[in-house]
């Protein structure tokens, strides 16, 4: 909810963070790879039925990223900042590469290719930046005495 | 015999001298008295005197006020109290009315199109998550007679069209989105044309190439199924023409501040 009110007011150039991408990454490298793809496919449901015309779009493109996530997070420590940024940042672009590729399926008109590249790369700097900021937090809190 | 000491001389010419003393002052005195004047020793005493009486009296005075205010202290207390209680909810009330005005005059500017076209009114109440396409959420949905295509207006001029409705609440595509086709025409010279949304603005397209538009045109709606005619979509801002191609393209600052909808009409069919 927080996604679809507040954080339209926080958009730069009319590209926003997307907490629930942060938030399914997070959780994509913790699990395996079954859990990450429900768990995204569950979290892209959600903004699909907030969304006006999206279809299936942020379903499809929200599991395959949690997927990747998953897949990228293997070998590493959890907890590890250039493999959450880094996820993060791969999630995002794949995300936004899927959900207009089955927007350009369902009908969307075609011509704007390279504003979706920047607004996908902006956004996955948003991104990285969000979820480093909130695992240094959450370290922080962690670190601290009871 | 009785032999008088030097020291019961000295008593006796004190005791004689305080006497005439006396006896000079009351003189002095019953002489201003009989004369209506002040004496000057009951000028001297009463200056004197009088210093001491003020410095008391303020002493006094002081003493006063300070006991009363300390016994005041508990029901001044309450009293501060609840005149702080009473500030804050004037407050409150007055942010509250002048929340109710701006409410007012909003709901106002819009009461004329839902007299007009019997309409709608509904709140925007959201966005879409990831800004993906230029459309917001109203808090109406088809068990408010909201249905899919009906057209969606604001104080202004046209803000676009129901893409879903769901049973509490519809999302509108606006007249900016990539999506979005609405038949236009230039209301100066009747010529029609397409509106396309273009993110930012809106591209009137397939204008005929020979008619004379220039910046500052209006443009309205043309009967169609989402819209009645006449409806404002915009302002020409620029033209863009070709040379080799058989339609001009007007580009159009909206009517309607799309960054800051708050009330619209939904026009049912």
């Amino acid at each position: 909810m927080a996604q679809s009110t507040i954080v339209h007011y926080l958009a730069i150039r009319n590209v926003v963070p997307s907490f629930v991408l942060v938030v399914v990454v997070w959780y994509a490298i913790r699990v395996d790879a079954l859990r990450a793809a429900l768990y995204g496919l569950a979290a892209g449901l959600c903004e699909d039925a907030l969304s006006a015309q999206s279809g299936a779009s942020w379903m499809i493109a929200t599991c395959l990223s949690a997927l990747l996530a998953s897949r990228l997070s293997r070998g590493f420590f959890a907890d590890s900042l250039p493999l959450a940024a880094g996820s993060t940042i791969l999630a995002t672009l794949l995300r936004a590469l899927c959900f207009w590729i089955a927007m350009a399926l369902s009908g969307y008109p075609a011509g704007l290719g390279l504003l979706h590249l920047h607004e996908a790369l902006a956004q996955a700097a948003l991104n990285a930046i969000v979820i480093v900021a909130a695992i240094l937090v959450v370290r922080r809190y962690d670190a601290s005495p009871a | 015999m009785t032999i008088f000491s030097y020291r019961d001389e000295r008593r006796l010419f004190t005791l004689i001298g305080i006497i005439i003393a006396a006896a000079l002052l009351a003189l002095l005195q019953i002489s201003a008295q009989r004369s209506g004047a002040t004496s000057p020793i009951s000028a001297v005493a009463g200056s004197v005197i009088e210093i001491g009486e003020t410095g008391v009296a303020i002493a006094i005075r002081d003493a006063r006020v300070f006991g009363s205010n300390v016994l005041a202290l508990p029901s001044l207390e309450r009293q501060n109290a609840q005149l702080r209680a009473r500030n804050l909810a004037l407050i409150e009330e007055n942010a509250r009315l002048h929340e109710l005005a701006a409410a007012d005059a909003a709901e106002s500017r819009t009461q004329p199109i839902v007299d007009l076209y019997h309409g709608v009114e509904a709140r925007v109440v959201g966005f879409p998550p990831e800004n993906e396409s230029r459309a917001v959420t109203i808090d109406k949905g088809y068990r408010a007679g909201v249905r899919r295509d009906d057209g969606v207006l604001a104080a202004d001029g046209v803000v676009g069209r129901v893409a879903s409705a769901g049973p509490f609440s519809s999302s509108v595509v606006l007249v900016t989105d990539y999506t979005s086709r609405i038949p236009a025409i230039v209301q100066r010279g009747r010529w029609w044309g397409i509106a396309r949304g273009n993110l930012g603005s809106v591209l009137v397209e397939y204008i005929p190439q020979d008619a004379p538009l220039r910046a500052g045109d209006v443009v309205v709606t043309g009967e169609g199924r989402s819209f009645h005619s006449g409806v404002p979509i915009g302002v020409v801002k620029s033209i863009e023409r070709g040379d080799a191609t058989l339609y001009q393209t007007a580009v159009l600052k909206t009517a309607v501040d799309l960054g800051s909808l708050d009330r619209v009409v939904v026009v049912t069919r």
